[in-house]
């Protein structure tokens, strides 16, 4: 059993999650020395700042993936990167644990304060510093919300090409801690590919530039490194992304099939063709009933499956593109391939998309999503297999997904109102992720890991894999004091796993009696 | 110390004896001018980590050797005992050309992979210089990238799996071999560009891209680098999506356009748009494109296509200058500072006496600057001052300026990295957790690390 060498309670031995509202952790310097501290966090912040009354506390002890609780003892709101600064020095001196927080829509339970301590909200650091149209690049706070970059250098003909379905909520640090993907990513990448510097508060307080704005800065690529890390290795406080010039046409397709197997193979046939679409998203019709209830985006509702791919580039690019995306549907007996008119249908089409998720209510009280990932010529073997799973659990799965990635989002819709469906949510959730680590995938695509899928990393790393990582996490945050809990595996049998903390389904899905 | 004998037949026992080199045969080998003790040949990862796991437990220093195209990049060698040529490390592990990802040992040459791939009309989308002698990873270690990088991205943006020898010798691996993943940090990233410092990349999988059904190059001719540079900003403001976009020195210009037998005016800028798309789209662009130059004062516009076009990529990459002593300086600047980092070039080299090539990744902002000298006596001091000016230029500019390749005596007068600013205590940090003992090419890389 690996474990770190650390003064803090180590994310190896087991935590305990801070039940709302209850005594936390009996280790936990704020106890002891709340007032002192809240007052030395108020100098720094001013009092609008600082929350410690338990029933605002209570909007921080969640993220996206509501099944998981954890309150912070003080959460904080800085305004600029200095009072970021200065808070991580506080909490650094006490050896108070602390997180960051965008805008938590977090997947994963990233940005829970497992051990509770200190919760930094990145809301207020939301300015647009610069905008260097001439070089291509935009400087921005962590707290900017994804679509207002957008938003902003639209009139000018350019755009921010990582767009996760959550984009008017989430916040560019939480991307950046994410390395979140988007609809456009089959084309143009994931966040990692567009930022090249940022600015960050390691959990010391020492604030360190990475990268800049221009290419290859010398050294090892810790921006690189730093992407993705989930708000375990310090907190953005600022980012140089790279902006791009909106191009001169788009095309956006509705392809509908009888069924889910030769929406499937189209995909595998599209990407096989060497076509490389912006989108290829895929919803099945759980989704799209729910969709049609939701925002009416004009999928039919007796399709098996629709996929919206989405082409741009130079006009005469994307108008060759068309003809052979329609023929690969064909091939896979395609009911009808529907081109958008225009702007508005086109958005409508994507309105159904990225609504999905919040669509979701219409059809069922509760949904669990899984984000693992497949080869893509494993399409059509993974979707058969979910859907047995569907049958075996009795739980039924809405699909809407980034296909053109094999990025799956099964929603595994259950009633927690129900006794145990959660836990066969859970369970089917889990043999998922196994299957498709057996086809050469990953348990996760874009949400992370973070507090949710941690005891899952062994399906997919050896214990020296996940050393050489923990090496990594050493180097940023030797401590441990930031974000602790997540990514890494707590190992032990007796620790409370799953969502709900049920026993067992780790142990069954690693093969562990 | 180990003696010579034993340390050669330790290594023989490991990869068989026929596969170690030493006594004379590895000057061939040598780096910076340092000649290692022994050069051994892996012919598998788990011999590639018994090597390295003794090299660990005697403290040997090690380079790892891909076909030594790259190999003067870096400081000169703190220690070096044996190099560990990947040459045999060289097949295939995986390719499934439906999902558009293939995995290769490191040994294997970029060429050979491409060739693999181009027969399903994929590729790694990497162009780097010398591509048909380097290895994929040497590249991948070099952070070594070219003209389409522009359109593609560089070596961190498609490296989406590696298998990496640790400095004590254990095998990991990281990334996952699907095109999106964020399972766990990333660890790819972590040793592009890192010259083997934190472990020895022995497998790499890519994500890979269609070739373009079609590609050409717009080749135009400017009096005045500054008229050029306007053009390039209008380019890039414009929705035109080129691979590549390439700005040549008058000296470049003249002896990459000789190469491919186009004609070429002497004292002409020189600027190359590659387009790849479907035809049809190529030829707007490129219609575009001709407009475009031709408003802003481009000269001779040339089309070039098949084996014409090729071969001046080709040439652009490889273009380096002078036969005897010669220093090539790669920098790094915003996009509109190109023109004025191509202009302080030419003074410096005017100054110190030095003949210059400047080949430029013009959408990327990055310049290769090729120094050569006439005079042999001259030559590293002039180099230095050369790197001390553009270095000095390039930081003001945001950027900055790297040695790529110089003699020995050239990298005794400069640092050949330049600083790493604020995150350097960090990758201090990073080289202790992962080579405490300092083995892995010690000394080379960026701060002496
Ligand atoms: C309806 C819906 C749709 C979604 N669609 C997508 C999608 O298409 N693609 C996708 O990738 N994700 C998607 N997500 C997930 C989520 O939106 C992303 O993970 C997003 O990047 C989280 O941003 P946030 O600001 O909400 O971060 P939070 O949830 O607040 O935090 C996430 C993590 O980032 C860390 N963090 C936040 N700010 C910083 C900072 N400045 N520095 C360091 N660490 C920081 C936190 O500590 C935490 O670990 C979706 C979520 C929802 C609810």
């Amino acid at each position: 059993m690996i474990r770190e060498t650390r003064g803090f309670p180590s994310p190896f031995t087991p935590f305990k999650e801070v039940p709302p509202g209850n005594a936390k952790a009996a280790e936990n310097p704020m106890l002891k020395d709340k007032a002192r501290i809240v007052r030395e966090l108020e100098k720094i912040i001013g009092p609008n700042g600082v929350i410690c009354e338990e029933d605002e506390l209570r909007v921080y002890d969640t993220d996206g993936l509501t099944i998981f609780k954890a309150m912070p003892d003080v959460v904080v709101l800085p305004s600029s990167a200095e009072q970021v600064a200065e808070v991580v020095k506080v909490c650094h001196r006490e050896t108070i644990p602390f997180v960051a927080r965008g805008s938590g829509t977090g997947l994963s339970g990233g940005a829970l304060p497992l051990e509770g301590g200190v919760l930094i909200g990145l809301n207020r650091v939301n300015r647009i510093l610069e905008v260097d149209y001439e070089n291509k690049r935009a400087v921005v706070e962590p707290g900017v919300i994804n679509v207002w970059l957008t938003n902003a250098i639209a009139p000018r003909g350019y755009y921010y090409a990582p767009d996760p379905a959550s984009q008017i909520a989430c916040s560019i640090g939480g991307n950046v801690a994410e390395n979140s993907g988007g609809v456009r990513t089959p084309k143009y990448g994931v966040t990692t590919n567009h930022i090249l510097g940022l600015e960050i508060v390691l959990p010391d307080g020492e604030v360190v530039e990475l990268g800049g704005k221009t290419l290859d800065t010398p050294g090892y690529d810790l921006v690189g490194v730093f992407v993705g890390s989930e708000g375990t290795f310090g907190i953005a406080t600022k980012v140089i992304a790279r902006i791009m010039k909106k191009p001169e046409a788009v095309k956006t397709l509705m392809a509908v099939f009888e069924n889910l197997e030769d929406a499937s193979n189209a995909v595998s046939g599209i990407v096989a063709a060497g076509i490389v679409p912006v989108s290829l998203e895929m919803m099945d019709n759980n989704a799209i009933q729910a969709v049609e209830k939701g925002v009416g985006a004009g999928y039919p509702l007796d399709a098996g499956a629709v996929l919206v791919v989405e082409v741009d580039g130079p006009r005469a690019e994307v108008e060759a593109l068309v003809h052979p995306i329609t023929e690969v549907c064909k091939k896979n007996r395609v009911r009808e391939v529907r081109v958008a008119k225009d702007d508005a249908e086109r958005l409508l089409l994507w309105k159904g998309r990225k609504a999905a998720f919040a669509a979701m209510g219409q059809i069922s009280p509760d949904y669990y999503v899984q984000d693992a990932v497949i080869p893509r010529t494993k399409l059509p073997q993974i979707m058969a297999y979910i859907s047995e799973l569907s049958k075996k659990y009795g739980l039924r799965v809405a699909n809407v997904f980034h296909a053109g990635d094999g990025n799956l989002h099964p929603l595994i819709l259950y009633d927690s109102r129900n006794e145990g469906e959660l836990h066969k949510a859970e369970e089917m959730g889990s043999e998922i992720m196994k299957a498709c680590i057996g086809m050469g995938g990953s348990i996760t695509g874009e949400h992370g890991v973070g507090r949710e899928k941690r005891e899952y990393m062994p399906l997919m790393y050896t214990e020296d894999d996940l050393e050489a990582m923990k090496n990594v996490k050493r180097v940023f945050n030797p401590d441990g004091v930031l974000n602790p809990g997540k990514i890494f595996p707590t190992g032990a049998k007796d620790v409370k796993a799953g969502p709900l903390g049920q026993r067992g389904i780790v142990e069954k899905v690693l093969g562990h009696s | 110390m180990l003696s010579e004998d034993i340390l050669i037949q330790r290594l023989g026992t490991i990869v068989g004896p026929e596969h170690v080199v030493a006594g004379p045969g590895a000057s061939a080998y040598a780096v910076d001018g340092r000649i290692p003790r022994a050069v051994t040949f892996p012919g598998s990862v788990e011999e590639l980590s018994a090597v390295i796991a003794f090299a660990s437990a005697e403290r040997l220093g090690v380079a790892p050797w891909g076909s030594g195209t790259k190999i003067a990049l870096g400081g000169v060698p703190e220690r070096l005992d044996i190099v560990v040529g990947l040459s045999r490390l060289n097949e295939l592990v995986d390719y499934v050309p439906e999902d558009m990802t293939a995995t290769f040992q490191v040994g294997m040459l970029l060429k050979d992979a491409q060739a693999i791939l181009g027969q399903r009309g994929q590729w790694i989308a990497l162009d780097p210089p010398y591509t048909d002698r380097a290895t994929v990873g040497g590249v991948l270690a070099t952070n070594s990238s070219g003209p389409r990088r522009l359109r593609y991205g560089a070596a961190r943006d498609f490296l989406i799996a590696t298998r990496v020898v640790h400095a004590d010798g254990k095998i990991t691996k990281g990334g996952a071999k699907v095109v999106k993943n964020v399972t766990g940090y990333d660890i790819p990233k972590m040793h592009v560009g890192a010259l083997g410092t934190l472990g020895i990349l022995a497998e790499a999988t890519f994500r890979l891209y269609p070739i373009a059904p079609a590609e050409k190059t717009y080749l135009v001719a400017f009096s005045a680098v500054e008229s050029e540079q306007r053009v390039i900003a209008q380019l890039l403001d414009s929705s035109l999506v080129p691979n590549a976009v390439e700005l040549l020195d008058r000296e470049a210009a003249r002896q990459i356009a000789g190469q491919v037998g186009l004609p070429w005016q002497a004292g002409h800028y020189g600027l190359a748009v590659a387009i790849g798309s479907v035809p049809e789209a190529v030829d707007a662009q490129i219609a575009a494109l001709r407009t475009l130059c031709g408003n802003g004062g481009g000269l001779h516009g040339h089309v070039l296509d098949g084996d014409t076009h090729h071969g001046f990529w080709r040439a652009v990459r490889n273009f380096t200058f002078g036969d005897g002593q010669r220093a090539v300086l790669k920098a790094s600047v915003l996009l509109a500072k190109v023109s004025e980092a191509v202009r302080k070039g030419e003074e410096v080299a005017t100054r110190a006496g030095l003949r210059l090539g400047i080949v430029a990744e013009a959408g990327s902002g990055i310049l290769r600057y090729s120094l050569c000298g006439d005079r042999p006596e001259g030559f590293p001091q002039g180099v230095a001052e050369a790197v001390n000016t553009l270095r000095a230029f390039t930081r003001e500019a945001g950027g900055s300026l790297v040695v790529l390749e110089a003699p020995p005596e050239v990298k005794a007068r400069v640092d050949v990295w330049g600083p790493a600013g604020s995150a350097f205590s960090l990758m201090q940090r990073l080289k202790e957790q992962f080579d405490p003992q300092r083995i892995l090419n010690p000394g080379r890389f960026v701060g002496g690390l």
